[in-house]
């Protein structure tokens, strides 16, 4: 008899007692009688609750009837996901403000790092609770897969506890002790706000591994617990995973910020309120973009790497039943780059007056550019047709705009619309100033010098790219590319930001301006963002087909197929409202002790004055002037 | 009414909705949220534009052993496995192709030994490729072939030699797999590749 069964039987045992002791007290030669009258009628319960225990043990799967199992996992585990990513970008976020605000004594930086900081208690706990709840459904509905996940990871579920206490320590310090930490106990503050990252980028790592060996397992069976856990953990894509979620994270994090200053400017009641909104805006759009430049780099590695690791799997992403789901991936990171480039020209058309003038050609061109690189982008390989029009076309591939299709040509628009997005960041930067230093005509030169030669080189390494084998396109033309786009950005970066410490500002840049649109463009820049990360989820998810764990646990329940696209995106859709809501009322919760403690407006400090010399503290950003 | 054009239905709807919002509501958040939602619904009816095609598990095919009368019975249920369960043709073509992303394999059973395709196929790492295509000396290259006889494809036995049944007929070659060889693999568990060639094989 097993564990389990001697305990049914112990449990049963005491009932047995227990209902003893309710029978009246009879005579010694009617016991025999009764024994046998309780051992019929218990020996039945005895069995059933011994079958009842073999079953529970042999049930793979439950469902939830008229849901579905797996609907239900999906939206509890997308909002886990996207409040996770959420909690993990806004301490980087805030982070990065508070460095900024320490190191240039810009006050309004310190108070904007605090502002976020403080939704991440409440983020923090709805952010659990669906972890708890996601986990609940999984351990009741997948049980044999989570047997399985556990018996493989129990090491590492030890190790993310221990996390989950080590962050929550922290973020309490770090919350509660912000105004008891300034002055000569910042740094201290500052380094608890590090600690806080490097414990959320395990937190985040640790499930990655769980994640990731569904999709690329190793599975060793020998060694102790550790090792196999180790193992299963250190699989190929983990750390591609790794970086572009860490990444992603600051993005969403940037962008989310965005979209609040942009409702909240749209809400604003008085100048003030919009100049504050106005410029926050600007912060969340700049780190936003600051984070999407090098995340397709980071895209593209893990797709390198999941080529690597099975081919099959690579395959079924891009050229499969998920081919299609790249073309609405394309459309929707064109708008994003677009809304993210017109928040930018909004800038410095609305901010710093008569500059619209000296930019209208320029952001021109740079439109064009984008629209081009956009539908080149969003041309699938193979056309939707009808037989007679796939007749007309010799196939599914159009005779002319087949050409667009290809890797090639996507991975040149793709660092092209980089390209111009980071110079419109350094349009804008360099906007309403004059640069003063002896050097400065050269350095302009050799920057548009480069900037032209990146160009060619990126559109000559594509073109080429047609007339070479796939494997030398793939491991060098396109690393090339890439390498050529990240030079212009680590050169001029830099450069820019030497020549703008001398420069003298000749128009002041005025906040609080921007037309309504500019906060509806924060709004569609994050619904964007969130859009991608549910559909790339389901991309993930969608690529291990019919397998829980890729070839080696196969998927047997009813729900082992991938649905369409469009019902995916029905779901999608569903996720990314449910989690615009969810982060609107933690915005509002967090935020309503703010309103019964307003001060008067004759009591409030004077806004923090930047010392004579110090250049702004963010590219393109301005000294806060009062209205 | 099918569930794309349900969906479509409650797509519209909901873009409806939200242009309903902009045009009638003055309230700030109201309006973004009547924003949010017509783009949400776009995108929707987008991804409900583009071809709809759900991913669905294979079916289990298993070896019918009992229609197997013939070499050429064994050569077309490998050509069935060949362009399914096998996965094979979602790299390798057979004739010239620029879609195919790994070596052609017209001709193939006229050129390769069985025993050597079986080998290939359940042990792709056991021959070093040289990858000549790059400058300097030819380069080791590991392989990508996966093991054919292994999770996630895990073709049987029978299933391998009815695929090498079919390559080398389709290369003009006799089969020289025997049929009653392939039917006796269940009862002796392992059988030889060689023993299964007919004598004179390449």
């Amino acid at each position: 008899m097993n564990r389990f069964n001697e305990g049914s039987h112990m449990k049963n045992h005491g009932i047995i007692e227990k209902l003893k002791s309710r029978v009246p007290t009879v005579k010694p030669s009617s016991l025999f009688g009764w024994s046998v009258f309780w051992a019929l009628v218990l020996l039945p319960a005895v069995a059933w609750a011994q079958d009842a225990v073999t079953q529970a043990m042999s049930v793979e799967y439950r469902d939830i009837p008229g849901l579905g199992s797996r609907n239900v996992v999906w939206v509890v585990a997308q909002q886990h996901l996207l409040l996770a990513g959420f909690v993990l970008g806004v301490p980087i976020f805030a982070w990065v403000c508070e460095i900024v605000g320490w190191k240039t004594k810009e006050a309004r930086y310190d108070t904007l790092a605090k502002e976020f900081t403080k939704l991440l208690t409440s983020a923090y706990a709805t952010t659990a609770l669906f972890g708890g709840i996601l986990l609940f459904l999984l351990i009741g509905l997948y049980p044999k897969l989570m047997a399985y996940l556990s018996d493989i990871f129990f090491p590492s579920f030890i190790v993310y506890c221990i996390l989950f206490l080590l962050e929550t320590v922290t973020l309490y310090l770090y919350w509660y002790g912000w105004d008891a930490m300034q002055g000569s106990r910042k740094t201290f503050h500052l380094f608890l706000g590090f600690l806080l990252n490097v414990f959320a980028l395990f937190i985040m790592i640790v499930p990655n591994a769980w994640a990731t060996f569904q999709a690329s397992p190793v599975v060793v069976a020998e060694g102790t617990a550790i090792d196999r856990a180790w193992a299963a953990t250190w699989n190929p894509t983990w750390w591609p995973v790794n970086i572009h979620r860490l990444i992603a994270n600051v993005v969403l994090g940037g962008f989310i910020c965005g979209a609040y200053a942009g409702i909240r400017y749209l809400l604003a009641a008085s100048q003030e309120e919009r100049e504050h909104y106005d410029w926050m805006g600007y912060v969340g759009n700049f780190i936003g973009v600051f984070g999407m430049l090098p995340l397709p780099f980071a895209g593209y590695w893990l797709m390198r790497e999941i080529y690597q690791y099975n081919q099959q799997m690579g395959i079924t992403l891009m050229g499969g039943f998920l081919a299609w789901l790249f073309i609405l991936q394309a459309m929707l990171i064109g708008v994003l780059f677009l809304g993210a480039n017109y928040y930018f020209w909004m800038g410095i058309t609305y901010r710093i007056p008569g500059s619209e003038r000296t930019y209208r050609r320029p952001i021109l061109a740079m439109l064009i550019v984008l629209m081009v690189c956009l539908g080149v982008w969003m041309t699938p390989h193979s056309l939707v047709a009808s037989l007679e029009e796939a007749r007309k076309m010799g196939g599914t591939h159009h005779p002319l705009l087949g050409v667009f299709g290809v890797m090639s040509a996507k991975m040149t628009v793709a660092n092209l619309m980089i390209l111009v997005t980071f110079m419109s960041f350094i349009m804008y930067w360099r906007a309403g100033k004059q640069e003063t230093a002896g050097w400065a005509k050269i350095a302009k030169a050799v920057m548009g010098a480069l900037l032209v030669l990146a160009g060619i080189a990126v559109i000559v390494l594509g073109v080429w790219g047609y007339f070479v084998p796939a494997i030398i396109r793939i491991n060098y033309f396109s690393v090339a590319q890439v390498l050529i786009v990240l030079f212009v950005m680590v050169t001029f970066t830099p450069l820019t930001a030497v020549l703008m410490r001398s420069a003298k500002t000749t128009t002041e840049m005025v906040w609080g301006q921007m037309p309504i649109r500019a906060g509806y463009s924060l709004v569609s820049n994050a619904v964007m963002v969130i859009l991608l990360m549910s559909l790339m989820g389901y991309a993930r998810s969608s690529s291990r087909v019919h397998w829980h764990v890729y070839g080696v646990m196969r998927d047997t329940s009813e729900y082992a197929y991938s649905p369409a696209l469009g019902y995916a995106a029905a779901f999608m859709s569903l996720n990314t409202f449910v989690f615009c809501l969810l982060v609107a009322f933690i915005f509002w919760v967090a935020t309503m002790g703010d309103k019964g403690k307003k001060i008067p407006e004759q009591d409030q400090p004077e806004p923090a004055k930047i010392p004579a010399g110090v250049t702004p503290a963010m590219a393109g950003g301005s000294p806060r002037e009062k209205a | 009414m099918s569930e794309v054009a349900l969906l479509q239905l409650i797509g519209l709807i909901v873009v409806g909705i939200g242009i309903c919002i902009l045009l009638f509501i003055k309230g700030k958040f109201l309006r973004v949220v009547g924003f949010v939602v017509i783009v949400l619904g776009t995108f929707t009816l987008i991804a409900l534009g583009v071809p709809q095609m759900p991913s669905l598990p294979p079916a289990i095919e298993t070896f019918d052993i009992a229609e197997v009368k013939t070499p050429d019975d064994l050569a077309a249920i490998g050509q069935k496995i060949f362009f399914s369960k096998g996965q094979c043709a979602l790299c390798h073509s057979i004739g010239p192709s620029e879609a195919a992303r790994c070596p052609d394999l017209k001709g193939i059973g006229a050129k390769l030994a069985p025993e050597f395709i079986y080998e290939s196929l359940t042990e792709p790492q056991a021959y070093i490729y040289l990858d000549f295509r790059h400058e300097g000396l030819p380069k080791e290259y590991p392989a990508r072939m996966p093991y054919i006889h292994k999770n996630p494809i895990a073709l049987s036995q029978q299933e391998i030699y009815s695929v090498i049944s079919f390559l080398q007929k389709m290369s003009g070659e006799p089969i020289s797999i025997k049929v009653e060889d392939v039917m006796n693999i269940g009862k002796d568990n392992e059988v030889e590749v060689a023993s299964l060639a007919a004598e004179g094989a390449h």
